[in-house]
C-alpha cells in the first residue's frame, strides 16, 4: 500500500550527478550480489538470478505482454475514475468548507477497508469481467490524490483570498481563480503516488478470479512453484510501478515547472479548546455518512440479501443475536493472531525507517543515492513483494513481520529524510559556527524538525500495515483475520466477511486516531512551533 | 439614484474597535470620516493597528464594537459593486500569472471588461515597462509592490486602500511614484486611504494626516495638509507640517510612558 507521503527529490544539480552515478553503481552492485546469491542458493527454489529472470521474461514474452496490457489498461481506467472522484470530492470540500471533515473522515474509512475482503465482494457484485479490477484500482488511488489536493486547496496565503473578498466574490470564485491553480503542484504530487497504487489495485482485483493479467499469472506461477516466472512477474510489476511513478512525476514537473511539494498526510485537527468536541463531531458525521452510503448502496443497487449485510445485521453479529456470538468470537480470535504480526512489524518498520534516515543524514554523501532508490522501491506493489518474501523467508511469522515492516519502512524513511532536511538553515549555521558535533546537531535541530514528518508517516502507515498483514495472511501464512476473510469469501460466509470488514476498518481507523493523539501530545511537547 | 461612478465614497468610522480573538486589542474606539475624493494618510508606530483599521474599512475584519460604513452601507456593499481596491502590505501576486495577468485579475474579479490598453498604461505608469509578461518570481520586492499598486488602480476604484505600498520600493523609485501616482486618484473620483511610516511621504501625498497612538490605535492628531498641488519637492510649509506630525508621534510615545508609570 502506498501512502500519501511523497518527497521532493532535490533538483539535479552538479552534486546530484555524482549522486546519480553512485546510485547506478549501487544498482549494479545489488544486481551482482543478487546473481551470486541466487546461484549459491540454486536448488532451494527461493531466488531466481537476474539472468534467469531475463530468460523467463524472454521465453514468456507474448504471454507476459498480453498480461501486462490487460493489467495496465484496467489500472489506467481505475486511475482515471479514482482521480476524477478525488477531484470532485476535493472541489466539494473547497467550495463548501463545512463538508470537509466529513469528506476526509469518509475517505479515511474507505482507505481502511480491507482489500482482501472488498476484492472478493466486488467480484461477487460485479461479475467476472474487468469491473472489480477497475473498482479496486480506483479505490486505491482516490485517497492518495484526495489528501494532497485538499492540502493544496488550503495552502493558499490569506491575502490571495482577501483579493477575492475585497472584490465581493465568494468561495466558488476563490476556488476557481485561486485555489484550483494553487493546488496543481499538490495534485501532481498525489497523482505520482497514485500511479503505482492503481497498478496495485488492479493486480489485487485480478487475484480474485480475473481471466487475464499479471495478477492471474502471479497466482499461477506461485502455485506451480515456478520461481523464475514468479521473480520475472515481480520484476515486471515493480518496473512498471516505478516507471509509472517516474513518468507521472516528470509530467507533473513539466506541468508545474518545479518540484512537487511535500505532502505528508491529512492535516490533524488543530489543538485547542473544543478539539475533543470537534473530533467527536467529525467522527460521528463520517460514521453516519458511511452508514448512509452502505445501507443506501445496498438498497439502490438492489444487492441480493444472500450477499448484502446491513449495518443492523453487523450489529447483530457482534451482539451475538444472529448466531450466538460464534462469528464474533472467531473474528476476535483471528484479530489476536493478526496482532502478533502487525504490531511488531509496524514498530520494526518505523524504527528501521527513522534509524536509517538518521544514519543517512550523518553520512550526507549517501543520501543522494539512497533517496531516489527508496522513493522508487516504495512504489513496488505489496502483492508483488509478498510472494517473493514468502519464497525467501517461508510462510512463517518472520516473513509476515518482515513484509509489514518493509511496507512501513519505506514511507517512514522517505518522510523522515525529508523532515530531517527541513531543519531551519539559520539554526544549522549557528551550530556550524560553534563547531557543534554532528550527532548533537541531529538531536538538537534535526530530530525536532523531523517529528511532524515522522508522525505523518506513522499515521498513514497504520492502514498500510493493516493492508500488508491481511494480504500476507491471505497469500502466505494462512492465519489471522486476512486468511479468515479469504476463507469466508470462498465459502460465501457473508456474515463473517461483513463482520471482518467492519472490525478491520474500525481497528485501522482507531489505530490511525491513536497515533494522531500521540502525535498531538509529542508535538506540543517537543516541537511546539510545529503543532498546529 | 445610482451612485455616480466618478465620485469618491464617504467612509465613516464610528467608535469602531477591534479586539482579536486571542485578546489582542488592536484598535481602541476610533471615530473618523474620510471625505469623498480626498487622500487620507495614516501614520503610526509599527504594530499600532494601522493595517487592522484598513482591513476593517475594507470589510475584511469586522469591528468588535462600533461600526464602519461606506456611503452609509456596510463595506461588503462597496465590495460587491467592484468599487473597492486594496493594495496589501504583502504584494500577494498570484505566482502563476504574469504581471499583466495579475493586473488584469482585478478587472476580472470586479466583473469589468477586459482592457489590455489600460493594463499596459498602468504597467508603464508604475515603471514596469517591458515586464508585462514576467512572472512575479522574477521580480524584485519593489517591482512586485509596484505591480500590486497597478492592480489596485486597474478598476478605477471609488475607494482605494493602500497599506505601506512603497515599503520595499527603492528610494529613487519611491520618490518618483510619490510624484506621479497621486494624479491617478486625485481627480476627485477616488477616496484614498494610505498607510505609511514615512512622514515626508505622508505630507507629500495627503490632504490630511491622521497620527495614531501605539497599540491599541487611537487618533492622536488629525492634521490637514493644505498645500497646493502638484506638490513641490521642497517646501518650507511642508517641513513645518512634517515637524507637527513627528511631534504628534512623539507625544504618543510619551503619553504611553506616562500612562504606564501611572502619571
Ligand atoms: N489576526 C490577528 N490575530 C491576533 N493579533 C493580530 C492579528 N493581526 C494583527 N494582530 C496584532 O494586532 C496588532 C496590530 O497589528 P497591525 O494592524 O498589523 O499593525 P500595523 O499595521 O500598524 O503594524 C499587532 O500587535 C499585531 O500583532
Ligand atoms: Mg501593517
Amino acid at each position: 500500500m502506498i501512502v500519501a507521503v511523497t518527497a521532493s527529490i532535490r533538483p539535479l544539480a552538479a552534486p546530484a550527478r555524482r549522486d546519480a552515478a553512485v546510485g547506478v553503481a549501487g544498482v549494479v552492485v545489488a544486481l551482482v550480489a543478487w546473481e551470486v546469491l541466487a546461484r549459491s542458493l540454486e536448488g532451494a527454489f527461493v531466488l531466481a538470478a537476474p539472468t534467469a529472470v531475463v530468460v523467463a521474461i524472454v521465453d514468456n514474452g507474448p504471454l507476459l505482454g498480453r498480461a501486462l496490457a490487460a493489467t495496465g489498461s484496467t489500472a489506467l481506467a481505475g486511475f482515471v475514475i479514482g482521480n476524477l472522484a478525488a477531484v470532485a470530492l476535493a472541489g466539494l470540500a473547497a467550495a463548501w468548507p463545512r463538508s470537509q471533515r466529513t469528506v476526509t473522515g469518509l475517505a479515511l474509512i474507505v482507505v481502511c477497508l480491507p482489500l482482501v475482503a472488498t476484492a472478493p465482494l466486488l467480484r461477487v457484485l460485479l461479475g467476472p469481467g474487468d469491473g472489480p479490477q477497475i473498482a479496486l484500482a480506483a479505490l486505491a488511488v482516490y485517497y492518495t490524490t484526495l489528501i494532497p489536493l485538499l492540502v493544496g486547496l488550503r495552502a493558499v496565503p490569506d491575502t490571495w483570498l482577501d483579493l477575492v473578498r475585497v472584490a465581493g466574490r465568494g468561495a466558488v470564485t476563490a476556488l476557481v481563480v485561486v485555489r484550483a491553480r494553487a493546488s496543481v503542484p499538490y495534485l501532481a504530487a498525489g497523482l505520482q503516488i497514485a500511479a503505482p497504487a492503481a497498478f496495485l489495485g488492479a493486480m489485487v482485483g485480478e487475484f480474485t478470479g480475473a481471466e487475464r493479467g499479471l495478477g492471474v499469472l502471479t497466482i499461477r506461477a506461485s502455485r506451480d512453484l515456478d520461481v523464475d516466472l514468479t521473480w520475472a512477474l515481480a520484476t515486471i510489476a515493480a518496473a512498471v510501478s516505478m516507471l509509472a511513478y517516474a513518468i507521472v512525476g516528470m509530467i507533473g514537473r513539466a506541468a508545474t515547472g518545479g518540484q512537487p511539494p511535500t505532502i505528508l498526510a491529512a492535516p490533524r485537527i488543530a489543538a485547542g479548546p473544543g478539539r475533543v468536541r470537534r473530533t467527536l463531531a467529525s467522527t460521528a458525521s463520517a460514521v453516519v455518512a458511511t452508514i448512509v452510503l452502505w445501507w443506501g448502496g445496498i438498497i439502490l443497487l438492489g444487492i441480493t440479501p444472500f450477499v448484502a449485510r446491513t449495518p443492523l445485521d453487523v450489529v447483530g453479529i457482534f451482539a451475538g443475536t444472529r448466531d450466538g456470538g460464534l462469528t464474533r468470537d472467531a473474528l476476535f480470535a483471528a484479530l489476536c493472531d493478526t496482532a502478533v504480526y502487525v504490531v511488531p512489524g509496524y514498530i520494526a518498520g518505523l524504527a528501521a525507517g527513522v534509524l536509517l534516515a538518521v544514519l543517512i543524514v550523518l553520512a550526507p554523501g549517501a543520501s543522494g543515492a539512497i533517496m531516489p532508490v527508496a522513493v522508487a522501491l516504495r512504489s513496488v506493489p505489496i502483492v508483488t513483494s509478498a510472494p517473493l518474501i514468502v519464497l525467501l523467508l517461508g510462510r512463517g511469522s518472520l516473513g509476515a513481520i518482515t513484509l509489514i515492516a518493509v511496507m512501513v519502512f519505506f514511507p517512514t524513511l522517505v518522510a523522515c529524510l525529508h523532515g530531517l532536511r527541513q531543519a531551519p538553515g539559520q539554526v544549522l549555521d549557528v551550530m556550524a559556527v560553534y563547531a557543534t558535533a554532528p550527532w548533537r546537531v541531529v538531536v538538537r535541530a534535526r530530530i525536532p524538525a523531523m517529528l511532524p514528518a515522522f508522525f505523518a508517516a506513522a499515521r498513514m502507515s497504520v492502514p498500510a500495515a493493516v493492508l500488508a498483514v491481511t494480504v500476507v495472511e491471505w497469500l502466505a501464512t494462512g492465519t489471522g483475520i486476512g486468511a479468515l476473510m479469504a476463507r469466508s469469501a470462498s465459502l460465501s460466509n457473508y456474515d463473517a466477511l461483513a463482520g471482518a470488514v467492519v472490525l478491520v476498518t474500525a481497528v485501522a481507523a482507531l489505530g490511525y486516531a491513536a497515533v494522531g493523539a500521540i502525535e498531538t501530545r509529542m508535538l506540543a511537547r517537543y516541537a511546539p512551533e510545529q503543532a498546529s | 439614484m445610482a451612485p455616480d461612478r466618478r465620485a469618491g465614497v464617504t467612509v465613516t468610522v464610528d467608535a469602531a474597535t477591534k479586539v482579536y480573538p486571542d485578546g489582542t486589542e488592536a484598535v481602541a474606539p476610533i471615530t473618523l470620516t474620510l471625505d469623498p475624493g480626498r487622500t487620507t494618510v495614516l501614520v503610526g508606530p509599527s504594530g499600532c493597528g494601522k493595517s487592522t483599521l484598513l482591513r476593517m474599512i475594507a470589510g475584511l475584519e469586522s469591528a468588535t464594537a462600533g461600526e464602519v460604513l461606506v456611503d452609509g452601507e456596510p463595506p461588503t456593499i462597496v465590495q460587491r459593486r467592484g468599487e473597492l481596491a486594496v493594495a496589501f502590505q504583502d504584494p500577494s501576486l498570484l505566482p502563476w500569472r504574469s504581471v499583466a495577468a495579475n493586473i488584469a485579475l482585478a478587472r476580472e474579479l470586479a466583473r469589468l471588461d477586459r482592457d489590455d490598453e489600460r493594463v499596459a498604461e498602468l504597467i508603464d505608469l508604475v515603471g514596469l515597462t517591458g515586464f508585462a509578461a514576467t512572472k512575479p518570481a522574477a521580480l524584485s520586492g519593489g517591482m512586485r509592490q509596484r505591480a500590486a499598486i497597478a492592480r489596485a488602480l486597474a478598476t478605477d476604484p471609488r475607494l482605494l486602500l493602500l497599506d505601506e505600498p512603497f515599503g520595499a520600493v527603492d528610494e529613487l523609485t519611491r520618490q518618483q511614484l510619490a510624484r506621479e501616482l497621486p494624479a491617478l486618484w486625485e481627480g476627485g473620483g477616488t477616496t484614498t486611504l494610505l498607510v505609511t511610516h514615512s512622514v515626508a511621504e505622508a505630507v507629500r501625498l495627503a490632504d490630511r494626516v491622521i497620527v495614531l497612538s501605539p497599540r491599541p490605535a487611537r487618533v492622536l492628531a488629525d492634521i490637514p495638509i493644505k498645500l497646493p498641488r502638484p506638490r513641490r519637492d521642497s517646501d518650507p510649509a511642508a517641513d513645518r507640517l512634517e515637524r507637527a506630525v513627528v511631534e504628534a508621534l512623539e507625544r504618543g510615545h510619551a503619553g504611553g510612558d506616562a500612562a504606564q508609570t501611572g502619571g
